[in-house]
């Protein structure tokens, strides 16, 4: 008795829990196939139909963007890379018909394609001949970055990026804009409220989590899997500057802010020493960009960027920050060949070097080379009479791209925890006296230079 | 929850049960049984564990999901897009008109759409159009028909309403003495009783829809000459028509969507918003050959004047070799209608917080539009900047196509400029020819980047100064020596006649008369000799080549320059030192040019026309091109000729007056 009992009991267990995982496999199914669409579909079998849809998908879109004119190029990090393990092949024979649909049939969610800002006309007709077509399409447009800068203008908002979605492929056109400093700029992509969170799985994009920053791209007529298309002539220097991108606005509500605060010095001197220190930066740009070296605004100068969007006026020079590994011997007689002769070289390759060069009426170039550690990155400092060493410490950092005074630059994308190291919780506050041995908040003392090494290591001119 | 269930009863065989299954496999019933027990239990066991998993599974990707919108795409500006027009079913308006001595005001079902009582201001007839369909106030202006002429400019206004659309009229103070019969009559058209008995100081209000019927109307009589009638108040309601009865059936095009949207705005326009052969809106010029400046940006600086900006915006999408893209509209201040004619043409248009007052404002209003000109268009090496109170010239850009590598290559030159100072009917003859010049004209000119971003910009007047843009801009320490190029014929004209610095007086007596280039694609002559040195040696050639004018005649005489065609005249007149010009403003004073201040001049010489002849004038001894020094053939009796400024009073007051007078 008690026996069939246990069984009935089990039996009906077993059934109640057999019907239950049912369920739950039919729901997580469902669900998954609701969240990965396509992708997940995929696997069901229907691998050929799924790839010539993208195929499709992409030339249709083409055709309806050269019906109107628009200049577009492909900037699609998988199929880019797909395409550059061809480069070769593919650049030798533009015209010659593809055996099989090796690269737009790859399976992805997005096509991502850009367009120049300035290369077309905001012709509303795109949109009414795509809706005829079949897509459907999103607008994502937000304020003008150029015109952020800018005391009280409220200009008209401007496309970011466009979506156009067809079947169950999506076109991702990215709106680039020319910026000040002789670069390429696309924005952010944010939802508004009213906006369909579900069009697509927006958190694939590959564009658009932050502004990126790049440079104008060389182009390239190719035809792949028989369309025609636009690719940057290099994609695999494309696709190494698409993983360093990221572009930082400066904060100009907040520089605004300080200079209601503090206002700005409009004499002479501040006027003249602006000029002299943004065509200093340029030429050291343009030098240190010459030989491939990477660089940041550091100091002073990351500091007038964060808090006040320019050059600060006292501030006397401008400091540029490199990592020692991508230091090269060529950077003195550069700058020399430049115009900027060395005006002093402390430390060595393997120890706190800095060098600083002499730029037109004694605004100075600093140059500060950065030492990784595990937990954290410094730079050294040396007091040329008494030989001291000085040990600046900051938390580790990644590099942004900025514009500054004209110029695509650098900087630190933890801005804050760097200036905040350099300068304390109080660097909102301008100071005219500054000690660089011992007003920033992270100098330590790191020893005295032995004396037999100091003709190496203090070198001035 | 009912994971739990199964487990705790046959967890105590589970160990046995394998074990048994093993060993007494088949030999025992019971192992049979207790193998399917087992089967069950290892089969519920997954379930758990499936179960665990999607649990798991879900929070993840719901989790992310959240991410996702919460963070990454969410736009931080909340921008809450609140419905802007809540629905009106409202069939009809309650229309409130007053008018009195001291105040007028007009109220549509409650909203006050017009107060006025300021002293001294807004005398004549307040006009209101309202649209029919909506209510929207279209168009609201002030005719001071106290004063002659404004009784012309309400007919022409008048004229331009469409049909159908509401008309409020009111008068405040006095506005019936220069309302001529031709005005009365129009008014009478519209319904109006009274109009044609309008009378001195009375108060009148009215309301009809143009072509219809007449909603109401109020009279009070004034009593004597010295005393104003009455103040009126009128109420009345007023019927609205549906949207589709208000507006134009013209065929669905992009252009007639943008011409919709503004008529159905605004008033005042006139053809553009006719139903019938509508004035277009889009006008493709032709395109210039090897046009230089296709690329160049075009600020358009624009105040609260929509129907000026509307005509500027005409002449200049009208000019060959225009490139609509680069053209923005920058407003100063948040006007609707100086933006709904922007959007008309389909330009973009850029709005700006007032900041400062009056000149402090325009200098402010300037320098953001060239700061953010140059911000838009990075690659940009100059920028053409323009006012909305000009005719752009059918051949502008040809004329700067043509010119423009000056600026870019000679140093010494500060801009190129359409328009000549000294440029009159009567002063300026030859479309194909340019000068230097030392003063800077504006009205229509070309900036070059590097000047503005390093020098200009940082300098900048601040907001505190109530300078004039230009005057600073002017001034020794901007100019540093520098020239513009200018035409001899001007390519802009200024038609404004209501500005900062500017009334119809003003206008009449300097502008009115300026010549103004209609000639297309014309081609200039020796642009080359345009340059620094090759300047010098042009002008010694001229003055090599010049006949010396009788200096003992009255050079303000038309007999001064004999009845000739296409010779080139010289007169020397006293100037003693570089900055004086005593004579020349008093000889610029009677040719009817320029004397408000010194404009044109290169070096002590002036270049116009007088009879189509090219007249030159230098000042001796101050100019290097002074007889003594550069040896022409000046026969040696010849006195340079000196004019006695007159008694102070006039001149000496006009100049502070309105020296930028232009600049508005």
């Amino acid at each position: 008795m008690q026996k069939i009992n246990r069984n009935v009991v089990l039996a009906l267990l077993s059934l109640t829990s057999l019907v239950f995982l049912l369920f739950q496999l039919c729901y997580y199914k469902f669900y998954l196939s609701q969240k990965n669409g396509a992708s997940f579909s995929k696997v069901r079998g229907s691998q050929s139909g799924q790839d010539s849809t993208r195929w499709h998908v992409v030339r249709k879109f083409l055709g309806l963007i050269s019906s109107h004119n628009i200049p577009v190029y492909l900037i699609d990090p998988l199929i880019l890379g797909l395409v550059d393990k061809d480069i070769e092949q593919i650049r030798s024979s533009p015209d010659g018909p593809s055996p099989e649909c090796k690269y737009f049939c790859a399976p992805r969610d997005f096509t991502t394609f850009a367009l120049l800002d300035k290369t077309w006309k905001h012709d509303v007709g795109l949109f009414r001949t795509a809706e005829k077509m079949g897509f459907q399409w999103l607008k994502i447009i937000n304020k003008d970055p150029r015109l952020d800068g800018m005391d009280d203008l409220s200009g008209m908002e401007i496309p970011l990026h466009y979506i156009f979605k067809l079947a169950s492929h999506a076109i991702h056109l990215v709106v680039f804009y020319e910026r000040s400093g002789n670069f390429l700029w696309h924005g952010p992509l944010r939802l508004r409220q009213h906006m369909d969170r579900k069009f697509v799985p927006f958190r694939k994009l590959h564009f658009g989590r932050y502004p990126g920053a790049y440079e104008k791209p060389e182009l390239l007529l190719v035809s792949i899997d028989d369309l025609k298309v636009q690719i940057p002539k290099n994609p695999s220097s494309f696709l190494e500057e698409m993983s360093h991108s990221r572009f930082l606005e400066c904060r100009y509500r907040e520089a605004r802010a300080f200079f209601q605060l503090y206002p700005d010095d409009a004499s002479v001197d501040a006027v003249e020493f602006r000029k002299k220190a943004k065509s200093l930066l340029h030429l050291a740009a343009l030098t240190l960009n010459n030989l491939g070296v990477k660089f940041w605004l550091s100091s002073g100068t990351c500091l007038g960027w964060y808090r006040q969007c320019n050059v600060i006026p006292h501030s006397k020079d401008v400091d540029l920050g490199i990592f020692i590994r991508d230091y090269k011997a060529d950077i003195i007689p550069a700058f020399q060949k430049a115009g900027l002769p060395l005006k002093h070289k402390f430390g060595k390759l393997e120890d706190s070097l800095e060098l600083s060069f002499q730029g037109e009426d004694d605004v100075k170039l600093d140059i500060f080379f950065f030492y990784e550690e595990d937990d954290h990155i410094w730079n050294g400092g040396t007091q040329a009479k008494s030989g001291k060493k000085f040990k600046y410490l900051f938390p580790k950092f990644t590099l942004c791209w900025t514009e500054f005074v004209e110029l695509k630059v650098h900087v630190p994308c933890e801005t804050l925890q760097y200036v905040e190291a350099n300068y304390g919780p109080e660097w909102k506050v301008p100071v005219k006296t500054w000690d660089w041995k011992s007003s920033p908040s992270n100098v330590q003392d790191n020893g005295v230079w032995p004396i037999d090494e100091w003709d190496n290591v203090i070198q001035i001119y | 929850m009912e994971e739990w269930k199964p487990n705790p009863p046959v967890k105590p065989h589970k160990k046995r049960s394998w074990y048994l299954a093993w060993k007494y496999k088949l030999m025992n019933q019971r192992a049979l049984r207790k193998l399917c027990q087992t089967g069950a239990v290892l089969f519920l066991l997954v379930t758990v564990i499936v179960n665990i998993k999607l649990i798991l599974d879900t929070r993840r990707a719901a989790y992310e999901e959240e991410e996702e919108s919460a963070q990454d795409y969410d736009d931080e500006m909340l921008n809450v897009e609140v419905p802007r027009h809540p629905v009106n079913n409202k069939k009809v308006l309650d229309v409130e008109v007053y008018s009195s001595r001291s105040k007028v005001y007009v109220a549509v079902d409650g909203t006050t759409v017009l107060e006025d009582e300021a002293r001294e201001q807004g005398r004549g007839i307040h006009v209101i159009v309202l649209n029919q369909a909506t209510g929207h106030v279209m168009a609201k202006r002030v005719f001071d028909t106290y004063s002659p002429h404004e009784d012309e400019a309400m007919v022409l206004f008048l004229n331009m309403v469409a049909r159908g659309r509401i008309l409020i009229f009111t008068i405040k103070d006095e506005g019936s003495f220069h309302l001529k019969e031709t005005a009365k009559n129009v008014l009478k058209s519209l319904g109006s009783q009274v109009a044609p008995f309008l009378s001195w100081r009375d108060m009148w209000t009215f309301v009809g829809k143009k072509g219809g019927e007449v909603y109401g109307e109020k009279h009070a009589k004034s009593p004597a000459l010295s005393t104003w009638g009455d103040p009126v108040l009128l109420k009345t309601e007023v019927h609205l028509t549906s949207v589709e009865d208000a507006e134009c059936h013209w065929p669905d095009t992009e252009l007639n969507r943008r011409r919709k949207r503004f008529c159905s705005k605004v008033e005042g326009y006139g053809s553009v918003c006719s139903c019938k052969d509508p004035t277009p809106i889009e006008f493709n010029p032709d395109p210039l050959k090897d046009n230089k400046v296709f690329d160049v940006p075009v600020a358009v600086i624009a105040g609260n004047r929509p129907n000026y900006l509307y005509r500027m915006l005409r002449s200049l999408l009208s000019a060959q070799g225009v490139n609509p893209q680069m053209i923005t509209v920058f407003i100063d201040g948040y006007y609707e209608e100086p933006m709904d004619v922007v959007e008309l043409f389909g330009l973009s248009g850029i709005q700006h917080t007032p900041i400062s007052i009056k000149n402090a404002r325009v200098s402010q209003h300037y320098k953001a539009s060239l700061t953010a000109t140059f911000n838009l268009f990075p690659d940009a090496k100059f920028a053409v900047v323009l006012e909305e109170d000009l005719d752009i010239s059918v051949d502008f850009f040809s004329f700067l196509s043509q010119s423009i590598h000056l600026l870019e290559e000679d140093e010494s030159l500060y801009c190129i400029s359409a328009w000549n100072d000294q440029g009159y009917e009567h002063t300026a003859e030859d479309p194909s020819l340019l000068y230097r010049v030392e003063t800077m004209p504006g009205l229509g000119w070309v900036l070059r980047k590097s000047l503005y971003k390093d020098e200009l910009e940082p300098k900048w007047p601040t907001p505190e100064k109530l300078w004039d843009w230009d005057m600073w801009m002017r001034m020794p320490e901007q100019r540093k020596g520098r020239e513009c190029i200018i035409p001899d014929i001007s390519r802009s004209y200024h038609f404004g006649i209501v500005g900062l610095n500017m009334n119809g007086y003003f206008h009449e007596a300097y502008f009115k008369k300026h010549k103004f280039n209609t000639v297309p694609n014309v081609q200039l002559k020796n642009v080359e000799s345009l340059r620094k040195d090759n300047y010098e040696t042009e002008i010694h050639r001229l003055l090599g080549e010049a006949e010396v004018l009788d200096h003992s005649k009255n050079p303000c005489e038309d007999s001064f320059v004999p009845d000739t065609e296409g010779r080139v005249y010289v007169m020397f007149i006293r100037m003693e030192q570089e900055a004086d010009f005593t004579t020349w403003t008093q000889l610029a004073k009677c040719l009817h040019i320029w004397d408000l201040d010194v404009r044109g001049n290169h070096k002590g010489l002036w270049r116009l026309f007088r009879k189509k002849n090219h007249f030159l004038v230098v000042g001796v001894p101050a100019s290097p091109y002074s007889p003594l020094t550069c040896r022409s053939k000046k026969p040696s009796s010849v006195t340079p000729i000196y004019m006695e400024p007159p008694a102070k009073e006039e001149g000496a007051v006009a100049v502070p007056a309105v020296a930028a007078a232009e600049q508005t």
